[in-house]
């Protein structure tokens, strides 16, 4: 992890002297949420791993588990009408925004029922009923269309924000830095969410980031915040404030979300030695897990117990494992769709191309 | 009511009035706002519109495309200035990975309706990264659509289409014809996509031309038409869509072609649409189709030296003498 | 509902992983994360962790085993009793998993949670069985080491995943096995019958490989080498072999064969290729051939035709070749039609006879009497015969028109040569059927004649 120095640093809070942040989210509904929101992508994650593993996934696939907190705490803050632009490691913000199970694996297995009808797979789901434009297999790719979302919100005068979620590696591309310029320039309604995992595909972040992520939006004159990402009450005390002010006209924000993923860089990325032990990576997942202890702060505060937190475990994961049921039993879509959805308002590309079909309105 | 007017001012009409009918449609690129861009296209828009919906971005393309893609994709049309073709290189990524892939990646759900709009064209004396003509890159993704307006009537009709139109559409301007006049209806107008124009008929040859080349067709017919040689003159308008029928139904009549285009010869549009030709009129031909495209090397700056890299009109009018004489082509 | 242990994708290429260890024992409780079993690929070694709580059961592959990609090698059963029990079902796309335990009977694998070869690189194939640290029947612990796997990376230890009793060690020390197989049954009691055994002992040693997984790598026999028992056919040594098409734009190609003529005619007109459509004015203008003409009467034409194999004079060709005297094809012909004619005639005065390919004809005097490698000297004499060689040519064939002289054409087909005599009532049928009949003997055996 770079070295960071930054001046403000929001709502790093443990999730166990939780009062502020308890008040900042008083329903209980809304922890019971946000905890059933964390089990579902730990559960997906470990249902698509399973399914890669056993080579029933075609293609590649990147887990998000370990970071959960980061895109629930975030995508708590926001509605179905602001949007997010997502990842290559992106089940976790799709789920988050309320993606369905079965949609999902079905994208994730090719099949026609998927979000994308099965022509995305798990680095392009788009969810865009939910707000959610769309994971990206570009490091960095989504930077451009989040804020361009936030100059079209302002443009068309409504107040949905949008928030970019890219990892620490996605900070190296120099599209950043040209739509951080025009962001704050013309104040728009967006949220640079870094997830900083402390890796860069294979490579440590601080061989990789010179000076400090926060300093880099700061020097554009973005108001940057660094957290603690595995700390769910945090991020999300964190997001309502800077989605409520970006909704007023105070964007951008940049937020540095320290976390960590759990698997290697994709589904395959074993042998990780060589540029990470075992030792931290046991560290991270025994003592900050994001789950386990946002469970154990519910069960401390007396709003679950120890029996409602395995109930609800159980039951997120039959569900999971349903939906994979179901997915590996839909249809793949008809060989007659290769050629649709290349162009909007034409059905079948390739005669429009040759100049043999018309499409709609030209 | 039809007057004269530069194909600079049929884009600016263009825009104007589907800006006017459209609220959600906006500008955004590089000195498009006071400065009208330098070629002045956009001369005037600012004044009627805003700085809201004429946006002066910093020189950042990538960003600028990006952020548009993103504003398509969320409820406005973006009309994006890419000031010179040559800038391509720089977009790529939003342009092709991003943009001509959104709406297929999602399965439909989410669409791109954004113009990008640039230039191409030589002999300026602009030199390697100013004067390049690069639709066939574009043209070569699945996704974004292509059109070559070859007119100041082709360039209005042209791009108020793109701008309706529901994806990503990369519109080349010849920057060499911004001054050039041609009649223009005061009426609302617009031209379809994939409907190529036949500017002359002809009987004994087809010169398939887009764009910058268009014209030198023109002439080289004019020219082969005092030999007695009859050529039919076909500007295909976009490249994709492709109004593939219309030019091999000339050339199974004429029974020979010609296609210039000023993107490099090598692996480009010429080689694309002779390769059509050859396809779907083999039985057809009695010359093999021939190709002029710009010379295969870096656009040089001195004019001696530039000029040779552009098909001239004596040089189409060369090329269809010897096919209509049926002198032995080099693959004889 | 038991859950399958399969053998995992690890990398971007891998078909199949080799089992280094389990790190469970048939019939431990098993904790969704616990390492499983360690697996080796090409690039390199993991653990295999429980994607479920329950017990390890149906231990399909052993150490060294090693398992395709996707295949089973091993259980994890819900509860101890039923570890093992109950057979998993498996997908349509899963073949039946390798050495697959017996169900019941003497001898058959106890029931239990499988325990897998692992998959521990990118392309690893199988894993070598180093050695067990637990005997069959022990009692193992979660995380106890169970064997050790070697693979060309690494030597990694396989820890069982659950608590337990090793109840089947189904591969030895030794044993190179496929990943994914099983490779020891870990189940939750005490087994009756432990089973120790090689993996060679296993009822079905190899399982085709899951449909899932990445194409087999089985190679094409090798094509079949043929035979060199008679050198190859003696070819001409020289000269371009004839492309067998007249050159000609595809719209005149099309518009002749409409109308029924034959652009192969402009050729023989001396009109050279390629044709364009302008072309078939010239063709169209040409005189008709020969069966207007035969059905005319007066000055009636005959014709006699032949075909020879071409080898005996292709070898001749190539024999004079390698001799360092090589005639041309005219030349050649010349010698024997002339000594045909002689023949046919019964002729022994001087004899005339002009020879050439399209466009240019030699005539010379007695062409059968100077040695073939001869420089013979060009003849003005009127021409006894005339001799059209057009087998470097595209044409096939042709309905030779009346000539003053007799008219020999000769054109080739691949490996045919086809000989057409023209001739009218100077020629009498007796002499033409020998002229040509001689020709064709001496393209036959051309030395014979020759010499």
């Amino acid at each position: 992890m770079a070295a960071q120095a930054a001046k403000k640093t929001g709502g790093s809070r443990s999730g166990k002297e939780g009062g502020a942040a308890k008040a900042a989210k008083a329903n209980t509904e809304d922890y019971l949420r946000m905890y059933r929101q964390m089990v579902k992508i730990r559960a997906f994650e470990d249902q698509a791993n399973q399914l890669y593993l056993s080579a029933k996934m075609p293609g590649l696939t990147h887990m998000y588990s370990g970071q959960e907190a980061v895109a629930v705490g975030i995508c708590e803050a926001l509605t179905d009408e602001d949007r997010i632009t997502s990842t290559h490691r992106g089940h976790g913000h799709c789920v988050a925004k309320g993606a369905e199970f079965r949609q999902m694996f079905c994208e994730l297995l090719g099949r026609e029922e998927g979000y994308c009808r099965g022509k995305g797979g798990s680095m392009h789901i788009a969810d865009q009923a939910h707000g959610n434009l769309g994971a990206n297999a570009i490091v960095g790719g989504s930077m451009g269309i989040a804020t361009g979302a936030a100059l079209s919100a302002k443009l068309q005068g409504s107040d949905f924000v949008t928030v970019c979620f890219f990892g620490d590696g996605a900070t190296a591309q120099g599209l950043w830095y040209e739509v951080m310029n025009m962001a704050a320039l013309w104040k728009l309604p967006v949220i640079y969410a870094c997830e900083n995992n402390g890796y860069s595909e294979y490579t440590r972040t601080d061989e990789i980031a010179a000076g400090s992520l926060t300093a880099r939006a700061e020097a554009f004159g973005i108001e940057a915040h660094r957290v603690d990402g595995q700390e769910v009450l945090a991020v999300n005390e964190l997001a309502q404030r800077l989605v409520e002010r970006a909704r007023h006209g105070e964007g951008p924000f940049f937020v540095e979300l320290d976390t960590y993923r759990y698997h290697g860089h994709h589904v395959g990325d074993i042998n990780r030695d060589y540029y990470r032990s075992k030792d931290e990576e046991a560290e991270w997942k025994e003592r900050r897990d994001p789950i386990v202890n946002f469970g154990k702060w519910l069960e401390a505060e007396g709003i679950l117990s120890a029996d409602d937190l395995v109930a609800i475990g159980d039951e997120i994961r039959a569900e999971a494992e349903a939906a994979v049921a179901y997915a590996l039993n839909a249809s793949y879509p008809e060989a007659g769709e290769v050629d649709m959805h290349v162009f909007a308002g034409v059905d079948h590309a390739l005669p429009y191309i040759d100049g043999y079909a018309k499409g709609a309105g030209a | 009511m039809t007057r004269e007017i530069t194909l600079s001012k049929a884009v600016n009409e263009a825009i104007a009035e589907e800006m006017r009918r459209d609220p959600s449609v906006f500008l955004i690129g590089e000195d498009v706002a006071e400065a009208g861009t330098p070629f002045k296209v956009l001369s005037g828009l600012v004044d009627e519109f805003g700085p809201e919906r004429v946006i002066d971005t910093p020189i950042s393309e990538p960003g600028f495309v990006g952020m548009a893609v993103g504003a398509a994709m969320t409820g406005t049309r973006p009309i994006v200035d890419l000031m010179f073709g040559d800038f391509l290189y720089l977009v790529m990524d939003q342009l092709c990975n991003q943009a001509a892939k959104q709406h297929y990646m999602s399965g439909g759900k989410l669409s791109v309706p954004m113009v990008l709009r640039t230039n191409l064209g030589a002999t300026r004396r602009s030199a390697a990264q100013h004067s390049q003509s690069l639709h066939a890159l574009v043209a070569h993704i699945p996704g974004l659509k292509v059109a070559m307006p070859s007119s100041a009537y082709e360039a209005k009709g042209l791009m108020k289409t793109a701008i309706r139109d529901d994806n990503p559409v990369v519109i080349f301007e010849d920057k060499l014809m911004y001054q050039d006049k041609a009649p223009v209806p005061e009426e609302e107008y617009l031209i379809p996509f994939g409907a190529a124009n036949v500017l002359r008929e002809g009987r004994d040859i087809t010169l398939v031309a887009t764009s910058s080349m268009v014209q030198v067709a023109a002439k080289a017919a004019e020219a082969l038409s005092a030999e007695g040689i009859s050529a039919e003159v076909i500007d295909p308008r976009t490249l994709v869509p492709f109004d593939e029928a219309t030019v091999v139904e000339s050339v199974r009549k004429t029974s020979r072609a010609i296609v210039i285009d000023e993107g490099h010869r090598n692996f480009g549009v010429t080689g694309e649409i002779a390769s059509r030709i050859s396809e779907k009129a083999f039985y057809h031909l009695d010359y093999p189709v021939q190709r002029l495209g710009a010379m295969d090397v870096p656009v040089p700056f001195s004019p001696a030296l530039e000029d040779l890299t552009v098909p001239t009109p004596e040089a189409v009018a060369k090329a269809a003498r010897r096919a209509v004489r049926g002198e032995v082509a080099d693959a004889a | 509902m038991p859950h399958e242990v399969i053998m995992p994708a690890l990398g971007m290429a891998q078909d199949s992983g080799v089992i280094v260890s389990w790190l469970k024992n048939p019939g431990d409780p098993v904790k969704t994360g616990d390492a499983l079993m360690e697996v080796e690929t090409d690039k390199a070694t993991m653990e295999v962790e429980a994607a479920h709580d329950g017990y390890l059961a149906d231990v399909r592959a052993g150490a060294g085993d090693s398992v395709p990609v996707g295949q089973i090698v091993a259980i994890i059963s819900e509860t101890a009793e039923r570890a093992g029990a109950a057979p998993v079902e498996t997908g349509a796309e899963r073949p039946a998993p390798a050495g697959s335990p017996a169900q019941g009977g003497p001898g058959a694998v106890p029931e239990g949670h499988e325990v897998i070869m692992p998959a521990l690189g990118m392309a690893q194939d199988s894993g070598v069985v180093v050695a067990w640290h637990k005997e069959a029947g022990e009692a193992v612990a979660e995380g106890d080491a169970l064997l050790e796997v070697e693979t060309d990376k690494a030597t990694m230890e396989v820890e069982a995943d659950r608590a337990g009793y090793l109840a089947a060690i189904l591969a030895e020390a030794g044993d190179d096995v496929p990943v994914g197989q099983v490779i020891a049954v870990i189940s939750a009691e005490a087994p009756e019958a432990p089973i120790r055994r090689a993996m060679a002992a296993a009822p079905q040693a190899e399982a085709p490989a899951p449909k899932a997984a990445p194409a087999a790598r089985a190679e094409p026999a090798p094509p079949p080498v043929p035979a060199r028992t008679a050198p190859p056919t003696p070819r001409p040594a020289a000269g371009p072999k004839p492309a067998g098409r007249v050159l000609a734009s595809p719209r005149a190609r099309r518009l002749a064969a409409e109308e029924g003529l034959d652009l192969a005619d402009l050729v023989a007109a001396g009109h050279a290729p390629p044709f364009h459509v302008a072309d078939l004015e010239t063709l169209r203008a040409l005189p008709k051939a020969a069966p207007a003409q035969a059905a005319a009467g007066a000055g009636a034409v005959g014709v006699v035709s032949a075909e020879v194999d071409a080898a005996a004079f292709d070898a001749f060709r190539a024999w004079l070749q390698e001799e360092g005297t090589a005639p041309s094809s005219p030349r050649l012909l010349a010698a024997f039609a002339a000594g045909a004619l002689r023949a046919a005639r019964e002729h022994a005065g001087p004899l005339t006879v002009a020879a050439g390919t399209l466009g240019t004809t030699t005539a010379w005097n007695d062409p059968d009497r100077a040695p073939v490698s001869a420089d013979l000297p060009e003849s003005d004499a009127r021409p006894e015969l005339i001799l059209r060689d057009l087998t470097g040519t595209a044409l096939t064939g042709i309905k030779p028109a009346a000539a003053p002289v007799p008219v020999v054409t000769i054109t080739r087909r691949g490996d045919t040569l086809a000989l057409h005599l023209a001739h009218d009532a100077t020629l009498p049928e007796e002499a033409a059927l020998a002229l040509l009949s001689g020709l064709a003997d001496r393209l036959q055996e051309p030395l014979r004649h020759l010499l």
